[in-house]
């Protein structure tokens, strides 16, 4: 490895590239990007500076490779989102122009700069001005670095075993990567276990789960822990140390085991929304009942089977109704206990409603069935349908607007002993009457809610999106990947998808997972303590800051043909938390990557009196 | 006329927490003031005090260290950082500058409303404080390198002045 040695500075005038984003519209809507490249060029440092209006695709990256080669620059600077989304590209970019991709840094202009500041255009361009002048700045001290290299443990863990991990799993031994599958129920399948046919295709979905399972257990490389929990996780892509307790081994005895992972999918699925006590009766009267229970009631009834009848009551009117617990207004509903309501529409609810209720019409075809909604959302290929068949088959249809919640009250039913709900609301097919209704049975259309995981998430420490969902870093350009490197998403922990979509997702989180593995060793950032062998005069305050056995100790070496002690890093335990540094007397130790000179360069950068700047803001 | 003061504030936010954190609030499109600098740092327990006071001498007026707290993946480093602070604050309150300048602080990843509230505070508190004295900051900054370094190894290693 080089020795650095910062106090002899190399003096060569660098040549830097500055190269600033758009992102169609992104960042350059709020800041004036050609005003941002025409000062940029004006830094000490930079020979280009040019605006891209996408700098990730395939032109912008070539636009920086070729540029390195045509303009001789020895150092680049990327303003454009954050660095958690491109940095790794742009260092490919770099890369493949012939630089050290470490020689390259990041300005986040858009999550910090245009979506941030978007009513002050004008701070927003003189904020990413200084950002780049930063950046700039920090690659005056950069130095080439060679990544870490360490084995990639070729296994997967699956997380969940519903319909969504049994399909990862199912992918990944498909092509020969073996797959842990950790369920933490005593069954695979999930959710589905729960439905009787599923949409669109009408497929009882047991036969789904017998599929799967098949391919499952016909593959020696799939291993299923049934009632087993991820309690503990460590390590990094390539080599997570994962901790799985439940009754392991033959005794049946709850027991730990721990086991390297590569890479990690999460599949852990949804919860159906519960409605509180009495929202819509619910649990008040037991004609008040959810989609969920509603299904299981179905199962099994048979055409002709007469009278539906539940706990008691004969049913001779259903009436659905949507988007109970989703599509949420605030100040209209009541926020759960985390004082957040569920905004987002469910995307499922609609398509069951309409499958359940035409299900409902075609074994019981004496029943009157009232749909209640506020907007009918089939947009999958063949789930319309089903609307227009729950239409034909008499269906009554009725919308309200989502600020007028239907009302249910308990009234005097037709037969009796048997009291009937009586629904007022608003029918905006009717310009807005008021109608009432009198039924014998509601039910809730429930909606999906995030998965309880916060032990996971606190553990693999998931980011967690404003609807609690697990949120991925790009909803388009990365859809199954989070800010967890070697940790992919797999189906509706990440959001409300239907069986075909959570599918889709699975397939596309195995692939991404099998990708991990077509490499046998992963690349890491060399970002370790570093020792000036010139700077160091042996005080030995770093080691006795560092908490991890063996990455810095004392050694006695020959500086000018005299004996020294020296302090030396040992890369492969260090960790780079950086105690070390602070107390160093002659700042001989850094952390490569993240240098004090680096932040004192940046820190100049950010208030250096750049003229540019105040013409920008006035 | 003066020009209205806008104070210049730098976070330093953990890589793991406070960095998504602060573009949580960006991709969440709440606002906050340009004014506001965010870097990107593995631990800020890596900073040594003069680094702090290095920041006020070039002009930063207030410093938010937007750290992981109890969710530090790193060993011991919260605490030593949080027992920087402490000292730094204590230099700092004896030799004049206003204390209100520095913040520690922790931010998680979706730490949303806490970051907008932290940032916000913090603006409103440099506000009525007015620029910080520079000068003075370049002194005192002064005081904790000598206290760091032994006399002998100053010359070699004081960098050249800018």
């Amino acid at each position: 490895m080089n020795t650095i040695n910062n106090s002899q500075h190399d003096h060569q005038e660098p040549r830097i590239g500055v190269y600033i984003c758009r992102c169609g519209g992104n960042i350059s809507d709020v800041v004036d990007v050609d005003r941002v490249a025409e000062v940029s060029r004006h830094i000490p440092g930079v020979v280009v500076a040019k605006v891209h209006t996408f700098c990730c695709s395939d032109p912008g990256q070539n636009t920086i490779s070729q540029d390195i080669q045509a303009e001789k620059l020895d150092r680049v600077v990327v303003a454009s989102c954050s660095p958690f989304l491109h940095e790794l590209t742009f260092r490919g970019a770099v890369q493949r122009g012939g630089l050290n991709p470490y020689l390259y840094e990041h300005a986040n202009i858009r999550e910090q700069g245009s979506w941030a500041h978007k009513h002050d255009p004008a701070g927003a361009t003189a904020k990413s001005i200084r950002m780049i002048a930063a950046a700039v700045g920090k690659l005056q001290y950069s130095t080439p670095l060679d990544q870490i290299r360490l084995p990639n443990h070729r296994k997967a863990l699956v997380i969940g075993g519903g319909i969504a991990g049994m399909k990862v799993a199912a992918d990944l031994a498909g092509r020969g990567i073996p797959v842990l599958l950790v369920e933490s129920s005593g069954r695979l399948g999930g959710r589905l276990n729960q439905w009787n046919r599923v949409f669109p295709t009408d497929t009882p979905a047991g036969q789904l789960v017998t599929k799967l399972l098949a391919q499952l257990d016909a593959n020696p490389l799939v291993e299923i822990l049934l009632n087993c929990k991820v309690t503990a996780v460590k390590g990094f892509v390539g080599s997570f140390q994962v901790t799985i307790e439940g009754p392991l081994g033959p005794s049946g005895a709850m027991t730990s085991t721990q086991t390297t992972i590569g890479a990690i999918v999460m599949a852990t699925g949804f919860r159906p929304y519960v409605p509180d006590d009495g929202e819509f009766l619910y649990r008040k009267d037991p004609g008040v009942i959810t989609m969920p229970e509603f299904i299981d009631l179905m199962r099994g009834q048979q055409t002709g089977a007469g009278e539906l009848v539940y706990k008691g009551r004969t049913i001779r009117s259903i009436a659905f109704l949507h988007c109970v617990g989703s599509r949420q207004i605030d100040g209209v509903h009541t926020p759960r206990a985390d004082g957040k309501i569920n905004t987002y529409c469910s995307r499922v609810c609609c398509t069951t409603t309409l499958q359940q209720a035409l299900a409902a019409k075609e074994r019981f075809p004496s029943l009157q069935v009232y749909d209640l909604h506020q907007d009918i959302r089939t947009y999958g290929r063949g789930h319309e349908d089903y609307y227009v068949r729950a239409g034909k088959a008499g269906v009554v249809f009725f919308r309200y607007h989502g600020d007028e919640i239907p009302r249910v009250e308990l009234a005097n039913g037709k037969h009796p002993g048997e009291p009937s709900l009586h629904i007022t609301f608003k029918d905006y097919l009717t310009w807005g009457e008021e109608l009432t209704l009198d039924v014998d049975m509601l039910v809730l259309a429930v909606g999906l809610m995030a998965g309880d995981i916060p032990d996971l998430i606190n553990m693999f420490k998931l980011p967690v999106g404003e609807d609690r969902f697990i949120q991925e870093i790009h909803p388009k350009l990365r859809p199954v990947e989070i800010s967890v490197n070697g940790v992919l998403l797999a189906g509706t922990v990440q959001g409300p998808m239907n069986i075909e979509e959570t599918l889709n997702a699975a397939g596309a989180a195995a692939v991404k997972a099998s990708a991990m593995f077509l490499k046998d060793v992963v690349e890491l950032n060399p970002y370790v303590a570093q020792v000036d062998a010139d700077l160091c005069q042996g005080s030995g305050s770093c080691v006795t800051q560092c908490e991890y056995d063996g990455a810095i100790a004392m050694v006695e070496t020959q500086v000018n043909g005299k004996s020294v002690r020296q302090a030396r890093v040992n890369p492969g335990l260090c960790v780079g938390c950086g105690a070390c540094v602070a107390v160093c007397p002659t700042r001989a130790i850094n952390l490569n990557g993240w240098r004090l000179d680096q932040y004192d360069a940046m820190v100049d950068g950010l208030t250096a009196d750049i003229p540019a700047v105040a013409a920008a803001t006035s | 006329m003066v020009a209205a003061f806008t104070p210049k504030i730098l976070v330093l936010a953990t890589e793991r927490c406070a960095y998504p954190g602060a573009d949580a609030v960006g991709k969440a499109h709440l606002e906050y003031g340009s004014n506001i600098y965010v870097l990107r740092v593995p631990s800020p327990v890596l900073f040594p005090m003069d680094f702090f006071l290095r920041c006020y001498a070039r002009g930063i007026d207030g410093i938010l260290i937007a750290a992981c707290g109890s969710d530090c993946p790193y060993r011991g480093a919260y605490d030593r950082l949080a027992a920087r602070i402490d000292k730094l604050t204590a230099v700092m309150k004896r030799e004049g500058l206003e204390i209100q300048r520095i913040r520690l602080t922790a931010i998680c990843t979706v730490c949303i409303k806490a970051y907008l509230k932290e940032v916000g505070e913090l603006n409103d508190k440099l506000l009525k404080l007015g620029p910080v004295d520079r000068a003075k900051a370049a002194t005192i900054e002064q005081i904790c390198r000598r206290q760091l370094r032994p006399t002998a190894a100053v010359a070699a290693a004081e960098p050249v002045s800018a």
